[in-house]
């Protein structure tokens, strides 16, 4: 489900009324009626309109039906209906946006975990709602020199994007801290914006606030204009998306990568020094934006694979058939309102394949999904058999004397 | 020129026109398909069919382009596909031979094209020639008689630099 | 340019229906070719190729004592051999005609009225100026040897073999595998009859086998295909088979007597569900009936250490040849029938359908081996745990209607699912589930199958499978190990269905050969945008194809039943009779010629000749060219540096006259 620029450059600007200009668009009138998108659709029992009833609403002029319900509220983004339809409709990527930001705004209330996040990020330009100014405060946890680039703006190699979760959660935290000592051991060149970055703009766009996205894009545009660097790293791969499928539409051209296969390029390198062994039994989650929608399967598994000691186990749903944790769409802030309507979590429906490949450590590779599943874990009880662990944090326990 | 024969598009504003040779076995069926296909493409093309992609003299293309071709399209079978064996690198090798002399010649390398496109790929001739036409809407016309009109005059004004002229021209037809 | 002077030429337009005049000013057009010179008649006319049409030409060239005849219409590679021969009736030369494609190259592809009137003056003017210039030409015949080569051994090839040599033609018969009936033989009952595959197929295979006029080589592949229409000379390679032929008696006791008791390897006739011995026979009616030895699982052949109870049982026979090598025959024909069939979409390429992760997870093909009496379960449908299913779900589409697998319909799996559903049902009463797209039941008596096995009380669920997990995962259930949850979307009803099933029969669809691009080079035609071989024409030359004297049957050509096979083979075998009675074939005059007078003897015209065609004459110190072997491709003629390399059809001349009619610049 890889989207060449040809098709990159289709999904701009679309609006509804002009659906059909572009050849991607267009694709929407080859849909067969199959049900693959809803049959899908992690959410899709839950829908009333899942995706093939949106494009028969939208073909029989029925649309406004369907901006009045809050299906796509459970809607979390995870490209598997686009990736599955036989017809190779862009659903995820062209049609589900605009019927998301018309439901939001008939929406009377948006739900207040959501609305709070939203809020947070207009004001603070994250979604925790903390100081900007603390961004980086992470960084005094750890001895690795780290640079700064509004205190030492000289051209750089990476610059290194780490995003809300990875600068102000305390999990995130640890993530960061492991990225930034294996980009140090492996002597690559990289600083981070600190206190000048702000949210990417992802969870903004497909939590049906356009607007709050194109604010953070500007932003953002401002800052990398400052100064000098090769290419943009980050953990996060809703950054990565939101790098490489929104801000070229506002003439951003910088290489973009995620840790996880920035690290894999330098495999050969780093594989000597992951020296301790580790008894893992090891399950790897697949993040829906790193695997689906940016084809890094393997990256990450040779990643583990090349950790003494651990055994990988694949899960039933895997690679591109894997299921969402249930985070992306702004359904990071949508627990309690699934909860309200009696939905069962993704995350707890997730971990019920983890428990079942009989694995100790469930590895991730997207902020998101370490606080997700540590939670889900908790639920199940599985505290004393399962540990979460991030790629990053896995190699640097591998490293040793860490 | 004969006189008699009238052109049919003074009327209409410049488009690019392009002239297309195309192999019988391949690219002709393609472009058939494409419509057979009914696929929509840009109408800019003529095209005249040959046996073969070897067949085509360099002189055709360069008739083609004096003649008012703002651009010259070669489809040929894919390499190892030709319906003759080796027709097609035949058509290769004068292709690159001939790019190069017509970029000498100052005339822009995208007028001149060889695209390889097998009788199943109607979709192929269709991206092809639009992609050539919209690519000779931004060169603009080539209109090399125009400059020949221009050509000519020069040659007016340098035979009258040349005593006794008529008689070397005469010479010359004996 | 000169005018056309005396020539008089004809110009017609054909409105063909709606599909050139429906866009373009046809009467526009005729009367603008009028005003061209020489043009002494120009006319728009419904269907220039109905009867009617033609006689028009015909008519016209006597009342206007025309020379040349121009038709705006078609593509000359649908109608250009029409019009010559109107023109040939109308008595002239065939070749003064000249067709201008306004209609492929035109009205189907561009939807600017206006300007493609303008074009299909250009292209009008262009093809006047050109017929001018037309020569006289004598077609050319060359005899057509009368054996014919039919490769593949399926129900195609066997019925075309069959037909060709009821009519007396010596038919070679080439297959690749031990035996001849291809995938049928393979099928249990056949939809919409349901009768036994075997039982209407083994007596045709046993009818090839005695047909004095068929020589039938299994085991064997075509390596190398030379010549051209009525003069093939084909290399064939009859694989070591390490039992002779010729003086096996088909006791199969070599079989009994390996030192393996048991079967070891997967048997590839029934899916990998069984295990066979390194000498086998892939099903008990196989023609010829004679065993062949894998090279990579006998004992003797790989080790050299074997007790070689097969060589002791077969005794004085001594069919049995571990010393037989690969034979390769050359064999001469004059024409070729591709029968070479299809595969089966690989199921494993849709992750999420979970063929080779479950065990319970089937194709269409294992169950027809799974249902069959000859089958590994003795035609019991059971798990691979011993149990009988007791819900068992049938995707249709497999791998079909994808953009991101295959595009197209395979058109037989609707119906064989209905079958599938419907032998199931009958043997284990299990609840069945079909998850169809759309229901596609065209055909005879097709239809009619349809309602039968849908009232036999099966559920037929409109949504395509999305997903298929192990029941365990679910958390609402109390989930049976070995059972798969089958999700989809009922879309007539709009909801998500969760069935658990102990049974998922996947029916994938049909895809071209793996090797069906090395077929397609070695004889030189072409495939189609799926990979399937290229029909000549959709509709009218549906077993040709665009290299003379190669006809097609089957699946090769697409997707299609048991009875269209049948029928497009017995068509193609009658297309080749049609040619061989012929006796001898009309060559295309587009051969190549030398100027003798202009050529200088530099010789570097004779290594660009594919076929040699070109020779030197010591003598003259000049090429000659000998036009029996000349295909007319035209490469020496554009590579001649004194232009004394000429080529009839496409005289430069006449393409000189094209280019500049085209472009008549403004």
């Amino acid at each position: 489900m890889l989207a060449g620029e040809e098709v990159i450059e289709q999904m701009w600007g679309v609006s509804l009324d002009r659906l059909y200009d572009s050849d991607e668009g267009q694709r929407i009138l080859s849909c067969i009626q199959c049900g693959t998108c809803a049959g899908a659709c992690p959410y899709g029992e839950h829908m009333l309109y899942p995706p093939r009833r949106i494009i028969t609403m939208l073909k029989a002029g029925l649309i406004e039906d369907v901006f009045d319900s809050d299906s796509l509220f459970k809607c979390v983004n995870c490209y598997t209906c686009m990736t599955k339809c036989p017809r190779n409709i862009r659903l995820t990527e062209i049609l589900l946006p605009l019927v998301k930001e018309q439901s939001a705004v008939r929406l009377e209330e948006m739900p207040a975990e959501l609305q709070k996040a939203i809020e947070n990020t207009y004001r603070y330009g994250n979604t925790y709602g903390e100081s900007a100014r603390k961004r980086a405060a992470w960084i005094e946890t750890i001895e690795v020199p780290i640079r700064i680039l509004a205190k030492d703006p000289a051209p750089v190699d990476i610059l290194w994007f780490v995003e809300c979760d990875l600068s102000y959660h305390p999990r995130g935290q640890a993530a960061a801290r492991a990225t930034a000592l294996l980009f140090h051991l492996l002597g690559l060149d990289f600083a981070i914006l600190g206190p000048e970055e702000r949210c990417a703009g992802d969870c903004g766009r497909l939590s049906w606030e356009p607007g709050l996205a194109e604010t953070l894009v500007d932003y953002n545009l401002s800052i990398f204009d400052k100064y000098t660097f090769n290419r943009i790293v980050t953990n996060d791969p809703h950054a990565l998306d939101a790098f490489k499928f929104r801000y070229p539409m506002f003439a951003f051209k910088h290489k973009t990568t995620a840790t996880v296969p920035e690290l894999y390029a330098h495999l050969d390198r780093l594989k000597p020094m992951l020296t301790k062994k580790l008894d893992y039994l090891v399950t790897y989650h697949d993040s829906c934006c790193l695997g689906r929608h940016n084809g890094f399967y393997d990256e990450p598994r040779a990643l583990l694979e090349a950790i003494p000691g651990v055994r990988l186990v694949e899960m039933d749903h895997n690679r591109e058939n894997s299921i969402c944790c249930g985070g992306g769409g702004g359904g990071m802030w949508l627990d309690t309102w699934y909860k309200q309507q009696g939905i069962e979590r993704l995350s707890d429906r997730r971990l019920r394949e983890v428990i079942a490949t009989r694995a100790n450590v469930l590895a991730v590779a997207c902020p998101y999904e370490v606080s997700r599943f540590e939670d889900a874990v908790k639920l199940a009880g599985y505290e004393d058999r399962i540990i979460v662990r991030d790629i990053t944090e896995l190699l640097v326990e591998a490293i040793g004397g860490h | 020129m004969n006189e008699t024969i009238e052109t049919t598009q003074t009327a209409q504003p410049w488009r690019p026109r392009i002239v297309a040779f195309f192999c019988n076995w391949c690219t002709y069926t393609a472009a058939d398909l494409a419509g057979v296909s009914r696929m929509k493409y840009a109408p800019n093309t003529r095209i005249i069919r040959v046996m073969c992609s070897g067949r085509i003299d360099p002189q055709f293309v360069l008739e083609a382009l004096s003649e008012g071709a703002d651009g010259v399209l070669i489809g040929g079978c894919h390499p190892g596909d030709c319906h003759y064996a080796e027709g097609n690198y035949k058509a290769l090798r004068r292709f690159h031979l001939l790019r190069r002399m017509l970029i000498g010649m100052g005339i822009d390398e995208k007028r001149f094209r060889l695209e390889w496109i097998s009788a199943s790929e109607g979709d192929k001739v269709k991206t092809v020639i639009n992609d050539m036409v919209e690519q000779l809407q931004q060169l603009g016309p080539l209109d090399i008689p125009a400059r020949r009109k221009a050509w000519d005059v020069e040659l007016e004004e340098a035979k009258a630099q040349v005593p006794r002229y008529e008689e070397f021209e005469e010479a010359a037809h004996v | 340019m000169k005018g056309n002077g005396d020539i008089r030429i004809g110009f017609y337009i054909c409105h063909c229906g709606t599909n050139i005049a429906g866009l373009i000013d046809v009467a526009r057009i005729a009367e603008y070719a009028g005003t061209l010179p020489g043009v002494v008649v120009a006319r728009d006319y419904k269907y220039m190729c109905s009867d009617p049409g033609q006689d028009l030409l015909r008519e016209d060239i006597a009342a206007y004592h025309l020379m040349r005849i121009v038709v705006a219409s078609c593509s000359p590679l649908l109608h250009e051999q029409t019009f010559r021969r109107a023109a040939e009736k109308g008595g002239i030369n065939p070749y003064f005609v000249q067709m201008v494609n306004i209609r492929e190259h035109g009205t189907w592809v561009h939807d600017d009225a206006e300007y493609m009137t303008g074009k299909a003056m250009d292209m009008v003017r262009a093809a006047v100026l050109r017929v001018y210039a037309h020569q006289p030409l004598e077609r050319k015949q060359v005899p057509i040897t009368p054996d014919v080569l039919i490769v593949g051994g399926g129900i195609a090839g066997i019925h075309a073999a069959l037909t060709m040599a009821d009519a007396g033609k010596h038919v070679y018969l080439v297959e690749r595998e031990p035996t001849i009936g291809g995938h049928m033989a393979q099928f249990d009952k056949t939809f919409p009859t349901l009768d036994c595959a075997a039982c209407i197929l083994t007596p045709k295979m046993t009818a090839v086998k005695a047909h004095p006029n068929i020589t039938l080589w299994t085991w064997s592949e075509v390596e190398k295909v030379d010549g051209f229409i009525g003069n093939f000379t084909v290399t064939v390679k009859r694989k070591a088979r390490y039992v002779d032929e010729d003086l096996c008696v088909g006791c199969m006791e070599c079989i009994e007597a390996c030192i393996y008791k048991q079967g070891k390897f997967p048997d590839e006739f029934n899916m990998g569900l069984s295990k066979r011995k390194p000498i086998f026979i892939p099903f008990p009616q196989a023609v010829p009936p004679v065993p062949v030895i894998d090279p990579g699982q006998c004992l003797h052949l790989k080790k050299g250490t074997c007790k070689d109870t097969c060589v002791e049982i077969c005794a004085d026979r001594k069919a049995i040849n571990f010393e037989q090598e690969p034979e390769y025959k050359e064999i001469e024909v004059g024409a070729i029938i591709l029968a070479t069939g299809f595969t089966p979409f690989d199921a494993t390429r849709i992750p999420y359908y979970g063929y080779g992760k479950y065990p319970n997870v089937y194709t269409a093909l294992e169950l027809e081996r799974l249902v069959n009496a000859s089958g590994p379960t003795g035609g019991e449908v059971r798990l691979p745990d011993g149990r009988t299913p007791e819900r068992v779900a049938i995707v249709h589409c497999v791998g079909s209607r994808d953009e991101h697998y295959n595009r197209w319909c395979s058109r037989v799996c609707c119906m064989y699912s209905m079958k599938l559903a419907h032998l199931v049902k009958e043997k284990t009463h299990a609840e069945i589930f079909n998850f169809y797209i759309d229901m596609r039941a065209p055909g005879k008596s097709m239809e009619e199958f349809y309602n039968r096995i849908s009232s036999e009380g099966i559920h037929l669920v409109r949504g395509r499978v999305a997903d298929v997990y192990p029941e365990t995962l679910e958390k609402k259930t109390n989930g049976q190990i070995g059972r798969v949850i089958v999700q989809a979307e009922d879309t007539l009803i709009g909801r998500i269905r969760k069935i658990p099933v102990d049974m998922l029969i996947l029916s994938t669809g049909l895809q071209p050969r793996i090797d069906a691009e090395e077929i397609r080079r070695m004889f030189n035609i072409s495939c189609s945008a799926g990979g399937f071989f290229l029909e000549r024409h959709p509709k009218l030359a549906p077993v040709n194809t665009f290299t003379d004297g190669i006809f097609l049957a089957g699946t090769c050509q697409g997707p299609k039943d048991i009875p269209d096979t049948v029928a497009q083979a017995g068509a193609a075998a009658s297309e080749a009779l049609a040619l061989i009675d012929r006796g001898v074939f009309e060559l295309e005059p587009n051969t190549a010629y030398i100027m003798e007078d202009d050529c200088s003897g530099c010789k570097s015209c004779i290594p660009l000749c594919p076929y040699t065609a070109i020779a030197f004459k010591e003598e003259k110190q000049k090429a000659e060219i000998n036009e029996a072997l000349c295909k007319g491709c035209g490469t020496c003629v554009a590579s001649c540096p004194s232009g004394s390399i000429r080529q009839h059809l496409f005289e430069d001349e006449e393409i000189y006259r094209e280019i500049r009619g085209l472009l008549a610049y403004a």
